[in-house]
């Protein structure tokens, strides 16, 4: 079989850019700060640089090509500031369901509040606080012991007068 | 736990179920008397003694139904009983406890998201309605393994909070591993947050409650501080199909004397039905854990019909379980069709049947037993009666081939044969008034109540719905029969019956699915009305209503399943119900909101080709799905090389090549779903639509 008349299928996604130019990199940074709700040109420009800037700083993450690792850098520079506006633990939990709440429409004006000089911002930080998820409650650890249940044989009421006699 | 019933009840509880059990015995007796008469003339064959054994069996299950419905009936009638939970004396009361509060749980598996969060607003509304929704929390406990499911589920919960000002009242979270199924779901939710709440009450997928009801099952509890458990009967409501219609009138008109019934016998030492009822948390910890049955399945392993158990593990330490018959605004829905049905049964069986080895078990309460023989009756009996028939059938024929001998030695005078005709007639008589006597009774207690009357369509339209729900029962029951015969030959064998899960919402059933599935019925009425009419002409006639059932199942499971035909016979003031003659506002929020709500969130106003790529690409979405994520450990190298394999083939070729199970590998691991989102934003899917 002639293997070069093999032809493969598109993959699903784009084949990676190795080595992406900058006009690639500030388009899809562009488009992904849009989509979090970002309008004005500067504040995206602003903040694409600084997720630039933090990606070179990241560890390379295995399996992801150049401007997926410029995007995870674009998330986590928004994690930054959630965490240090909301005073939040930095876990993957809590800065997530800060992100969804920042995201979830409650707060169109959220970058207002990311530019806003500290302390200017106190009531938008108030209603994000408020749109933070809580899906359960604090745990209140309790046991549910299996029982026992003595099933039927022949012989059971034998074992129980053994058990009950070695018990006295 | 000590049982502080006073001595009066306890005379009153043993006086009713001494006349119950004495009555049910009687009437067995009674019946098999006469048979045993017919038979003993000539010794009784082997032939004829099976033929006895089965009759007592089915026609003592028979006559406790009968019985219940006898009893329900003159409650219903007196319009009281008196030693029901809501009409006794409040117990010692601390005054120092705190206010209750109650956990409304709602555990689901791969449920219709829409419905079941339409249904707790509903219920959440009514319980507004009350004015007493502080002492109420809501969980929704999923199990969801369908990854598309499951983030419809986090968006409908999102959604739900936002509109009803729920957060910290109304909670969400999904199994890991969904271990020892509903049982296993309740016991995490009780074992986490359990301790935080009094009492929980316990909802399917399709529940509705009143919010009346839900308050006043939380003041019984509150004035019986025996009570660990009370079951309310849920009235199936809200489907639209000719099948379910008029298994929603025959729930309604008949249930209702049925559960006075159950309770007039069964009082304290009631059972519990899975859903629909209220529980007391602590010893429902300290006594409900369920182990795991030794030996393999059917009858070992895991505990799958765990309800009955529980309701016996309860009363076995002590614990009263009531079922409050009189208590209203507990609502289900049902299977739309024949087939859905069946394929409930079919996932009822394997428990029920698992209860046998239970029934028996040592330390448990005589009616806790009896609940478990029930348990296993409402299956078992399929095949006992299908035995029957055929016991039946072979002992006509078998009479066919005796010659008939007038003339004994040398006696000129013939010895006529003597005729039974009048013990069988008796025989036949007496059971057929078993089982239809009480549907006659149900009607006559419309009559008792003007309104009620009204509310099933009036005289002529009950009366008619009546006798129709009658004719439908006697064609589809051997349908059932065969369809419950072979769930459990297949449990017994331990053979899958591969069907696909049951559709909750009303559908037409095709002519390829009536005839997969009532094929084999149609084909074996053919062939038994064949061979009876060609060897038992006799038998034949008798045999008719059986044969006719099979013969017709493929058109009756067709035309019942028709929404059309059902709204038809709602014109025709045909199997009316009141919740459909004039629905409680509870049903009433549940069809608005399934009509006209408008999601809160934007995301939900779309409709994307699907939730899982939805959580790969939206950045709410999948920053929602990441936050209720359970903390966990990074997964292991060889974890993290199938998460790799996965994303390489998503990658590759797409999500239509991963299984439902393999997307929620994905989407389940925190580091997974964060790397996969800047993949797909990094590089857009080829096919457009697939990004917001």
């Amino acid at each position: 079989m002639d293997r070069s008349k093999v032809s493969a299928p598109h993959p699903y996604l784009a084949p990676p850019v190795a080595a992406p130019s900058s006009e690639l990199l500030f388009g899809r940074l562009g488009a992904y700060w849009q989509i979090l709700g970002v309008t004005d040109p500067a504040q995206i420009a602003a903040l694409s640089e600084q997720a630039l800037r933090r990606a070179a700083e990241l560890p390379e993450t295995p399996g992801l090509d150049p401007l997926a690792q410029v995007l995870l850098a674009a998330g986590e520079l928004l994690d930054d500031w959630l965490a240090r506006a909301l005073d939040l633990p930095r876990t993957a939990q809590s800065l997530a369901a800060a992100r969804a709440a920042l995201l979830c429409g409650r707060l169109p004006d959220w970058p207002k509040t990311l530019f806003a000089p500290p302390g200017e911002a106190e009531s938008l930080l108030d209603t994000l606080q408020e749109a933070i998820a809580e899906p359960t409650p604090a745990p209140l650890p309790a046991t549910m012991p299996a029982q026992r249940i003595e099933l039927f044989s022949l012989l059971g009421p034998l074992h129980r007068l053994q058990r009950g006699t070695s018990g006295a | 736990m000590a049982n502080s019933v006073r001595p009066a009840a306890i005379i009153g509880h043993t006086l009713r179920r001494v006349t119950f059990f004495s009555l049910v015995t009687l009437t067995t007796l009674i019946a098999l008397g006469l048979l045993v008469s017919v038979f003993h003339t000539d010794g009784i064959s082997p032939m004829e003694l099976l033929l006895l054994l089965l009759y007592t069996i089915l026609f003592s299950w028979i006559c406790i139904s009968f019985w219940t419905a006898l009893m329900g009936f003159f409650v219903i009638l007196f319009g009281r009983d008196r030693w029901a939970i809501s009409r006794q004396p409040a117990g010692s009361l601390d005054p120092t406890a705190p206010p209750p509060r109650t956990a409304i749980l709602m555990p689901i598996y791969n449920e219709d998201s829409e419905r079941v969060f339409s249904g707790l607003r509903a219920i959440h509304r009514s319980l507004a309605d009350t004015g007493r929704l502080d002492g109420f929390d809501f969980f929704i406990l999923s199990d969801t393994r369908d990854p598309d499911v499951w983030v419809e589920e986090e968006l409908r919960w999102q959604d739900m909070v936002r509109a009803l000002d729920g957060k910290g009242r109304i909670f969400y979270r999904n199994r890991p591993e969904n271990t020892s199924r509903k049982s296993g779901n309740l016991e995490d939710f009780c074992t986490r947050w359990g301790g935080h709440y009094r009492y929980m009450i316990v909802l399917d997928a399709d529940s509705i409650m009143k919010g009346e009801t839900l308050v006043e099952m939380v003041r019984l509890m509150e004035r019986h501080p025996d009570v660990a458990l009370i079951q309310t009967p849920p009235i199936p409501v809200s489907r639209e199909s000719l099948f379910a219609r008029i298994l929603q009138f025959a729930s309604s008109i008949y249930g209702r004397m049925f559960t006075a019934g159950l309770n007039y016998w069964q009082l304290g030492e009631s059972n519990y039905w899975g859903h629909n009822a209220i529980i007391r948390i602590q010893p429902f910890l300290d006594h409900c854990g369920l182990p795991k049955l030794p030996g393999r399945e059917p009858f070992g392993g895991e505990i799958l019909s765990h309800d009955f158990v529980e309701a016996a593990l309860l009363r076995r330490a002590g614990w009263e379980v009531w079922l409050a018959y009189d208590l209203e605004g507990s609502y289900e829905e049902i299977p739309p069709t024949l087939i859905d049905y069946a394929k409930r049964d079919r996932r009822w069986c394997q428990g029920n049947l698992q209860h046998l080895r239970l029934a028996l078990s040592h330390g448990f309460n005589a009616l806790s037993r009896l609940h478990f023989a029930m348990g296993v009756m409402s299956y078992a009996a399929s095949p006992l009666w299908l035995l029957f028939l055929i016991a039946t059938g072979v002992a006509a024929y078998l009479q066919t081939k005796q010659e008939l001998v007038y003339f004994f030695g040398e006696n000129w005078i013939p010895v006529w044969p003597v005729s039974f005709a009048v013990e069988m007639t008796t025989v036949l008589l007496v059971t057929l008034t078993m089982l239809f006597l009480p549907k006659l009774l149900a009607l006559l207690l419309l009559l008792k109540d003007r309104k009620l009357l009204r509310d099933y369509g009036g005289l002529i339209g009950a009366t008619a719905s009546v006798i129709l729900e009658t004719l439908f029962s006697v064609l589809t029951a051997p349908v059932l029969m065969l369809f419950q015969t072979k769930f459990v030959l297949a449990i017994l064998m331990r053979r899958a019956v591969g069907w696909p899960p049951q559709q909750r919402g009303d559908h037409m059933t095709s002519f390829k699915e009536a005839a997969l599935a009532h094929g084999g019925h149609t084909l074996i009425g053919i062939v038994t009305g064949v061979l009876s009419y060609w060897y038992v002409p006799a038998f034949f006639w008798w045999f008719t209503p059986v044969l006719a059932g099979l013969i017709l199942s493929i058109p009756v499971s067709m035309l019942s399943s028709s929404i059309a035909l059902g709204r038809r016979a709602r014109q025709l003031d045909l199997f009316l119900t009141p919740e459909e003659t004039d629905p409680p506002a509870v049903l009433r929020y549940l069809e608005e909101n399934l009509q006209d709500d408008e999601p809160v969130l934007p995301v939900l106003r779309e409709t994307p080709h699907s939730r899982f790529v939805q959580a790969l690409t939206d950045p709410y979405v999948n920053a929602l799905h990441l936050s209720l994520l359970p903390e966990r450990e990074s997964p292991g190298k060889r974890r993290r090389h199938y998460l790799e394999g996965l994303i390489h083939q998503l990658e590759e070729e797409g999500p239509d090549s991963l299984s439902a199970a393999q997307k929620r590998d994905l989407i389940a691991d925190p580091d997974t779903l964060r790397q996969l989102h800047a993949l797909f934003w990094s590089r857009p899917p080829a096919h457009a639509g697939a990004l917001p």
